[in-house]
Parts: structure tokens; sequence; C-alpha cells
């Protein structure tokens, strides 16, 4: 009987009819039947209801995507979207790691000569040192109340949980994306059916029409008039442009790395609390202006078509960016481990005024990128025209600071509050320096692969990079002695040990035991699964090769079958 | 569910959320739309489904619809008529073909007779004028656009036969990710 009620909830209301009339049941089973399906078909359109009116800032990106088109609003759909990590991570690192030590010990054990002042907003250090902010605040034991909750495998598992969640989330959005957006062939990136399938449908206002029927008026002309693509270079021209290419990545290499020295030698000066701000404004201020350097090397480097230069420019931003953020890394975890006592809430600090540093900076970017680029533009300058949005530095920076609250949560497992405020107040000021000082882009841009890229980007090297750093740390640093859930272990991922062992005592779960020894422990299950994959992989790469020629085979005949 | 709503019925609002995209609350909202086109022709009460069509002239008026240079096309061939008067049902079904979670194919069939101008199951090269000339304002001289169309015929075209059928349609398609995105109205 279930499988035929699930079948009939997949059915329209009319074939479910005739499907309940052809039954050889008796009525009162029909009727059974007929009632249980409608009620799973009205709880599948309530669940869908209420997930409607939890969705945030609907007017607000129809508005955007009205006048500004469908790949700006991308920005914004990428920054909602992020926002939903961050809010998911809150809840869970609220419910499950400091609601239960609140509600044990609802008073921050702080020393006398300890008291506000405002300064904490921005360093994060002092008052805040000794709060449920970092990890220093949590206690190792067991806590005892209506249950026994132990603290140190809540706060390991909590972490480790989200993490494995995130990571399956991006990647299955990732492919997706890939899925939706895979395109076959290369062949005509500026061919004139291209350009007459990509009207936007979604845009209102009526400036961004007339404005996008002009642009593609050019952008027509333009491939109408392109002559032969392949211009064939002399040796000499060839040797020229390899010799331009190579010095220009050279310097953004050479720039990126010097950047990480730079941040690993400011790090020492990092004594007294009004100094801590340095680290992270130099950060921040290296991030804001060395990406507009990177920009300005168009003028002398020609690359073959305009993807590839954003392309370029891309790789060059996130080979700054994941520099300083390890050279950050390993000073935090080869250093300040072994100097300081309760490091991980010094780390914590260190994340917290970056992610607020980042902020202010934003803003100040917001500023400069937006705001005076349209009074250059419209005043000073007018040769250089309104800005358009630029949004690969944007969704850059977004990535960037996200990261960031992905290394910080394992120091400081509130630090996901701080990011939603952040971006709730980054939606808004974006949207309003759109609204004001930019205008609707000009190329019709493929939106669709940046998208692709940006969240292949966002899971590689971003989240890997902070899920290896937050496993370095649990596998093989030792937990600070004085404060923390770890304290007294040699390394956090001891604790599932010590919980194995419990375990081994009670009757019933022999099972956990065998497959932590067996399964988790040994090197051969790793072993084995690694090259179950790589062999899979190499099955569906061979497929997806033979539908390739299998299309071009079927394209052929197609030809053939009709001259 | 505690809604008290004298629009449809419950059997009603069932068979839209069948049928199309749309959620209870979004059916009801539409209704509200398409009545504000104009409020003496549809009435409150839609229990006895009545036949009622709003013209073509007052459904181009909509914000969302109005700028787009092919706002007579998708309404003509979501009406039954074709000559763009909607029931509300087409109403419907017109915003849910055009909305976010519409498949691929379901907006490639409906863009192909979008498209499509005479109607003739083929995008030949007078469709495909048509389409420049409303694109681009009519600004290209009459030998660029002649140009566009031929280039574009012969890129797409696959069978030789120097007129898109829907499988040349859907193949050019498919090389064209951002379609999915752009092919989107939003209500």
């Amino acid at each position: 009987e279930q499988d035929l009620v699930k079948e009939f909830v997949a059915l329209s209301t009319r074939d479910r009819i005739r499907a309940i009339r052809d039954l050889p049941m008796s009525f009162e089973e029909k009727k059974h039947i007929r009632l249980l399906s409608q009620f799973f078909r009205r709880c599948g359109y309530s669940i869908r209801s209420a997930r409607q009116t939890l969705e945030l800032w609907q007017g607000i990106m129809k508005e955007i995507g009205g006048k500004f088109g469908t790949s700006v609003l991308s920005y914004f759909v990428f920054l909602k979207w992020l926002l939903m990590f961050n809010i998911f991570s809150f809840l869970v690192n609220f419910g499950f790691i400091t609601i239960p030590l609140l509600v044990y010990d609802p008073l921050p054990n702080i020393p006398p000569n300890v008291s506000f002042r405002g300064l904490e907003i921005l360093t994060g250090a002092g008052y805040f040192n000794h709060t449920v902010m970092y990890y220093g605040g949590y206690s190792n034991e067991t806590l005892v109340g209506l249950v026994e909750y132990n603290m140190q495998l809540a706060y390991f598992f909590t972490i480790a949980v989200y993490m494995v969640l995130c990571g399956l989330a991006l990647i299955f959005s990732m492919a997706r994306s890939f899925k939706t957006n895979y395109v076959l062939a290369e062949s005509t990136s500026n061919g004139a059916w291209q350009l007459l399938c990509s009207w936007d449908f979604s845009i209102t206002n009526e400036r961004a029409v007339r404005q996008r029927k002009s642009n593609l008026r050019v952008q027509l002309k333009e491939s109408l008039s392109e002559k032969a693509q392949m211009e064939l270079l002399t040796l000499s021209e060839k040797l020229k442009h390899f010799g331009v290419h190579l010095g220009s990545w050279l310097l953004s290499t050479g720039l990126a790395v010097g950047c990480g020295a730079s941040i690993y030698y400011l790090c020492q000066y990092e004594q007294q609390e009004a100094e801590t701000l340095l680290v992270p404004f130099v950060v921040s201020l290296m991030n804001l202006v060395v990406p507009l350097f990177y920009s300005l090397f168009y003028k002398f480097e020609h690359y073959s078509s305009q993807r590839t230069q954003i392309y370029a420019l891309v790789v060059r931003n996130v080979l700054l960016r994941m520099s300083i953020l390890g050279v950050l890394c390993f000073y935090w975890m080869n250093v300040v481990a072994k100097k300081f006592s309760c490091w991980e809430s010094r780390v914590g600090q260190a994340l917290y005024r970056l992610v607020i540093v980042d902020f202010l900076f934003l803003m100040l970017g917001s500023f400069f990128g937006e705001f005076l680029s349209n009074v250059i533009g419209t005043r000073l300058l007018p040769r250089l025209g309104v800005p358009e949005f630029d949004i690969a530095r944007n969704v850059l920076e977004l990535i960037y600071a996200q990261t960031l609250a992905w290394i910080g949560i394992y120091f400081s497992p509130l630090l996901p509050a701080i990011q939603i405020v952040k971006f709730f107040i980054l939606f808004y000021l974006k949207k309003v320096s759109l609204t004001q000082n930019c205008q609707p882009p000009r190329r019709t841009g493929r939106a669709a692969q940046m998208h692709t890229t940006f969240i292949a980007l966002l899971f590689f090297p971003f989240f890997v990079g902070a899920l290896s750093m937050v496993a370095y740390t649990s596998w093989s640093l030792t937990p600070s002695e004085q404060c923390g859930p770890f304290r007294g272990l040699n390394n956090t991922f001891s604790v599932v040990g010590v919980w194995i062992d419990d375990l081994e005592e009670i009757p019933g779960s022999q099972w956990v035991v065998w497959i932590y020894q067996h399964v988790i422990r040994s090197e051969l299950f790793y072993f084995l699964i690694t090259l179950i994959i790589l062999v899979i992989m190499y099955i569906f790469w061979q497929v997806t090769q033979g539908r390739k020629d299998l299309i071009g085979l079927l394209r052929q005949q197609i030809v053939n079958v009709s001259v | 569910m505690g809604n008290k709503q004298t629009t449809f019925t419950e059997e009603q609002l069932e068979a839209y959320q069948d049928c199309t995209f749309f959620t209870r609350k979004e059916i009801l909202r539409l209704h509200g739309r398409y009545r504000e086109l104009a409020p003496h022709l549809v009435p409150l009460d839609y229990t006895n489904n009545p036949d009622i069509r709003v013209p073509l002239t007052l459904i181009v008026t909509m914000p969302e619809l109005k700028e787009n240079p092919f706002r007579d096309r998708i309404v003509e061939t979501f009406s039954e008529d074709g000559q763009g008067n909607l029931s509300f049902n087409d109403f419907v079904d017109m915003f849910s073909a055009l909305c976010e979670t519409s498949p691929r194919e379901l907006k490639t069939i409906y863009a192909f007779k979008i498209y499509d101008f005479n109607r003739d199951n083929f995008i030949c090269k007078q469709d495909l004028e048509k389409t420049v000339n409303k694109l681009t304002k009519g600004e290209l001289s009459p030998e660029e656009v002649t140009l566009v169309c031929d280039k574009a015929i012969e890129e797409a075209d696959l069978d030789g036969d120097s007129k898109l059928s829907f499988s040349d349609f859907e193949n050019m398609i498919s090389k064209a990710p951002d379609f999915l995105s752009n092919f989107h109205v939003r209500i």
C-alpha cells in the first residue's frame, strides 16, 4: 500500500482519480488510499509555502534584477546563499555548544580588574577574552543537569559535523551548477546567435532596456566586422607576448609572496592591545590596493579573449589572498601555539579583528570603488563614464570574508554571529551603492559560467584550505593546558579515542567500537576507498568521452541525411 | 489551513498548484495582479470558473512586460486564441513557464514559439529579421540586419534547409548556458 500511495502522490489530480478508479480493491480501501495521497500532497504544498515565507529580500532582488540584469543579481544571490551558511552555523554552534554552558554556568568568570571598555569591539581582547565568545571560555567537564552533557564531545562533533555538511553542500551545488551550465563545444563565443539568445527577459527598467539594446547593437556590429581570429603572429611577436606574460605573472606572484612575507614580519609587533590592530589593517589595505594594481596590467598585457583576462585577474587575486591567509595560519600554528598559554583564544581574537577590519575596509572599498568612481567619471573625467559594478572583485571579497569565518569557527564559535551582521549590512550597503553609483553592465557576460567558477573557487582552495587548517589544528597541535574544552589532552582528536574507550564498557555498542578501530583508524580502508573512487572517476570520464564522440557522429549524420 | 479566501475553491487551488510552479499564496497574489489590469472585467469570485479574457493591450501594460521587446509575442504565445487575450489560466500558465524553477525543456519550447513569429514551426529568416529589429530598435542598416540573420542561421542550421527547426534551436540553446537564467520574468 505504501508503494501505491507514493505513486499516487506524484500524479496530478485527474490522473490520480483515474488511477484510483482502476484499482482492484474494495471501496473502503480506495477511499483510504485517496485520503492518504491527498494528505501527502497537501503536506508538500504547505512545506513549499512555508519555505517561501522565509525568503528574504525578494522585493529588493526583483528591483535589482529589473534594472541591472541577471549577472549583477548573481552577486546578491551569492551573498544571500553565504548568509544562509552563517545562520545555520550560528544556530548549530549556539544551540549545541553555548546554550548548555550558559544554562549550567550563566555568569562568565571574569577576573576582577577587567571591565568593558569600548576598544573591545575592535580588538576582541580584554573583556571578551573571558566570555563564551572564544575557545577559552568553554569548560572541559561533563555538565550534569537534566542530562549528562559531555562538552568535549559536543564541541568536537558540532564543529566536525558542520564542516562536513558545508563541504557536502558546496560539492552538491558545484555539481548542480556544472551540470546546468556545462557547454559542450566552445565554438562560437561571440556568434550572432549567442547574442540573439542572450536577451535578459528580467530587465524591466526603461533606461536599462534602452542601454541593453544599444550594447547589443555594438556587439552585433563587432561580431560582423570580426576579421580572422587566427592572426598569424611572427615569431618575434610571439616571443614578445610570451615574455610580457611571464614578466607579469612573475611580478604578480612576487607581489603576493612579498605581501605574505611582510605580514609575517609585522606579526611580531603584537604586544600591546592597540598595536594588535596593525596586522589586520595592513592585511585589508593590501587586499584593497594590490588588486587595483593587478587590474592595471591589462594595459600592456594582451590576452586572446576578454574571458581569459578576467580569469587571469581572478587567479592573481586568489593567489594574493591565499598567500596572506597561508602566512597568517602558519604564524598562528607555529609561533602563537608554542609561545602563549590559551593560544586558541588569541587566534580567535586575531580572526575576530580580521573580520571586523575587513568589514570596515569593505565599506571603505565601496565608497572608493563606486562612489568616488562615479564622481570622477561624471564630473572630473567624463571620458571614463559611470562605473560598472565589478562582480568578480566583489564576489572574491565575499569568498575571502567567508573563509575567515570558516577558519575561525574552531577558535571562536560565535564568530558566525558577527558574520551574519556583517553580511546583512553589506547587502543593503551594496544595494544602495549599486543603485546610486553604477550603470548596468555593458557586455552581456557569461554569468552562468562565472557562477560555476565562483562556487568552485569557494570550495577549492578556500574551503579546503580552511578545513585543512582546522583539521591540522585538531590533529597535530597540543591544546592549551589552562583553558578550553580540550585541556589536558594530547590532541583534540583523542577526545574520540577517550569516548570509544568509555563505550567499550557499554555492552550494546560494540559495533561502534569495531567501526572505529577497523575502519576509521585503519589506513587500508582509506587506501581502498581512494582506489575505488579513482576507478569510478576514470570510468565516468571514458563514458563522457564516448558520448562526445557520439554527438559529433550524430551531428555529421544529420548533415549527411539532409543534403 | 485557516486562510479564509473566497476567490477560489480548494480544488481549484490544488489544481493550480498541481499544474504550475506556484504556491497557494502566489496564485492568490497573481489573481490580484490579474484583476488590477481590468477591475471592471475580472470578478473577485472565481469559484464558478468564469470565462473572462483580458485583452492584449491591457496585459502589456504590466511593469514586468512593459519594456520587454517581445511582450506581444509572449502574450500571443500563451493565449488560447492566438490573439493575445489571456484568461486567468493562461495568465498563470505564462508566468509559471517563465519563472525561475521552470525547467530548461519547458523554457526552450516556449522560447521557440515566441521567436517563431509566423507560427509555421520553423524560425525562418523573416522571423530572425523581426527579432533583430526588435532587439536593436531598428538602428542597424537593412544590409547589416540581413548579414546578422545569415550568420545566425549559418551557425545554427544543422540540416541545411536555411531555416531553424526545433531541434536546431534546442541544439543552439544547449550551447548557451545563460539562456536558462536570462529567459525569466520575475513576478
